[in-house]
Parts: C-alpha cells; structure tokens; sequence
C-alpha cells in the first residue's frame, strides 16, 4: 500500500471533481491517491475509504481566497509529499500546480472537457507551469505544450 | 419522474421556472435542485443543493434528467444510464460568466443519451417526446483509459 508512489488529486466541486474522478477512479490500484478539493458536502459516496483535504474555494469572483486556499494547499504539499498533482482545475487546482513546480513536483493538468472552444481561465494560469499540460479536445492541442492524449467521455 | 438540476455555482431559474411550469400543466411529478434561485417551484418538490448521495438517490428515481449543460450532470446521469436534456446558460442573461455551455453543446448532443435545447421551445419539444429518449451505456471507455495511461506515464516519466 504505502510502497505505491503518492499522487494528489485536486478540483474544485461539482463537473471539475467528477472529470477527477473519473481518472483517478483508475489510478488508485497504481498510486496511492490523496485528494484536496473544497467543500465536503458534493463528495462521492465511496469517498469514506479516501483521504481528502478540504481546502478554501476560490474563483474569479474572490480572488482574496487565493491566500487561504494556498496556504491551505502548501500545507497539504508539505504534510504528504507527493511525488505527482493531477487537476481537472479550476482555480484551486492552478494554485497547486504553482506551488507543486516550486516544490519540485511533478505536475499535470488536464483542461476540463468543458472547454470546447479554448483552454480555460484556470488552464492559461496553470499551463505557465504545470510539468504536463492536457487538453479533452484534439483541435485544441497544438502537438507541443498542449497535449491531446484521450478525453473522460 | 422527472429531476431537474442546475449545479451548485448559481442559480437558473429560467430553467427552473419553464420545467416547472411543463410539470405543473403536464401533471408530472418530480425534484427540482434550484442552487440560490429565487423562483420557487410550485408542482415539483425542491432543494437548493443535496449531498452527492441524495442527488443520485433522486437521480435513480427518476425517468428523466433536465439539467443546466454542466459537464458533472452529464457524466453522472450517463453513468446511471438515465437520459438527460441539457439546455444551456446564457451570458447575456447573466446566468454564467461566459457562454462556454453553449459552445459545448453541440459536441454534448452527440453523446448518446444527451439531448439538447437552448431555447424554451426546444426544450418543450423534446419534453413532448420525453418517451422516445433513449440512453445506450456509455461507450468502451478507449478515450478514458488512453488518457488515464497517458498519465500514469507522465507521472513515472
């Protein structure tokens, strides 16, 4: 159990979390998945036998919980040490891509399959930095820093 | 059955108010989570938001999915193997921030089991025809599983 390499799971509720879960349902016999996203009350029903973090919401219309939401999300980093982040987005998870590649960790964003048209506002933020950078839709990949590798539908 | 339901982020009750106004002269039952909007439903029975477990208790209930075209709604309703109509914010009206909802539409119709409206009319046609909405399960997961594989070695590197 504890063998496997650690991996962090963040998003933010609702369609985010669920697009999360829906890879790290798979991940979970591979890595030992902990996960941090706000708000306890949209949480999966198998979500007992997990590790999950709370951390503060944060979007573009209160950006002062940026503070919050990174100390938060720094102390999760430094508690648990995983060797990877993996986020469906929005802001929370752009907020631990920053602060995973000053840590030295490896990060990985995969752009919501919402986003048709363009790479979200939390995408273009985390992109600057994440390891990784995925998009759900092949017309968005340009074959260099945004990647099209495979969609959660 | 039905069950309308429009996220957690904010509220639509032009949504709200047209599927309860179709249920109430169509004397369909139903639950309705409306988030913090201000239109209260009269016919169907309502929450303004639900833990994961009882969403998907009123999910199964139903015949029927009516949501906003939140990706999270989707995925949940295919997985139960339960149509859904999705009909989507508009930015103008000030029921979003942008109108990626509608941009996403058009490939969201193409999901077996989804259906689309982005108008009041196109929602009451496709309720006329609710019988006829078909889901099939959802398709290999080849898409899913490449991506998840894709990751797990980017992970290892």
């Amino acid at each position: 159990m504890s063998d496997k390499p650690k991996l962090l799971a963040i998003s933010s509720p609702g369609g985010h979390w669920i697009q999360l879960n829906r890879l790290s349902a798979e991940l979970e016999n591979r890595y030992q998945v902990v996960y941090a996203m706000p708000a306890a009350l949209f949480t999966s029903t198998s979500l007992s036998e997990r590790k999950v973090y709370a951390v503060t919401d944060v979007s573009a219309d209160d950006k002062w919980r940026l503070i919050p939401c990174a100390l938060q999300v720094l102390y999760i980093l430094v508690k648990e040490r995983p060797k990877a982040i993996l986020s469906t987005g929005a802001a929370p998870g752009a907020v631990a891509i920053w602060l995973g590649s000053l840590l030295g960790i490896r990060t990985i964003w995969v752009d919501s399959i919402a986003n048709v048209k363009q790479i979200s506002r939390a995408g273009r933020l985390a992109k600057k930095r994440a390891d990784v950078f995925l998009t759900q839709w092949e017309h968005l990949s340009n074959g260099e820093d945004i990647l099209f590798k495979g969609a959660v539908l | 059955m039905i069950f309308v339901a429009v996220g957690t982020q904010f509220p639509f009750d032009r949504l709200i108010r047209v599927v309860d106004e179709w249920a109430a002269q169509h004397e369909v039952a139903g639950m309705a989570q409306i988030a913090g909007g201000e239109y209260l439903p009269q016919r169907l029975q309502w929450e303004r938001f639900m833990t994961t477990a009882v969403f998907n208790q009123h999910l199964q209930a139903a015949d029927l999915i009516i949501s906003h075209a939140g990706m999270g709604n989707i995925i949940t309703a295919l997985e139960h193997r339960k149509p859904i109509i999705v009909m989507n914010r508009q930015h103008a009206l000030g029921e979003h921030r942008n109108d990626h909802q509608l941009d996403g539409l058009a490939w969201m119709g193409q999901l077996p089991g989804v259906y689309t409206a982005s108008t009041q009319d196109e929602l009451y046609a496709l309720l006329a025809r609710r019988h006829e909405l078909q889901v099939t399960p959802l398709a290999a997961d080849a898409r899913r599983q490449a991506l998840v594989d894709f990751i797990d070695q980017a992970i290892r590197r």
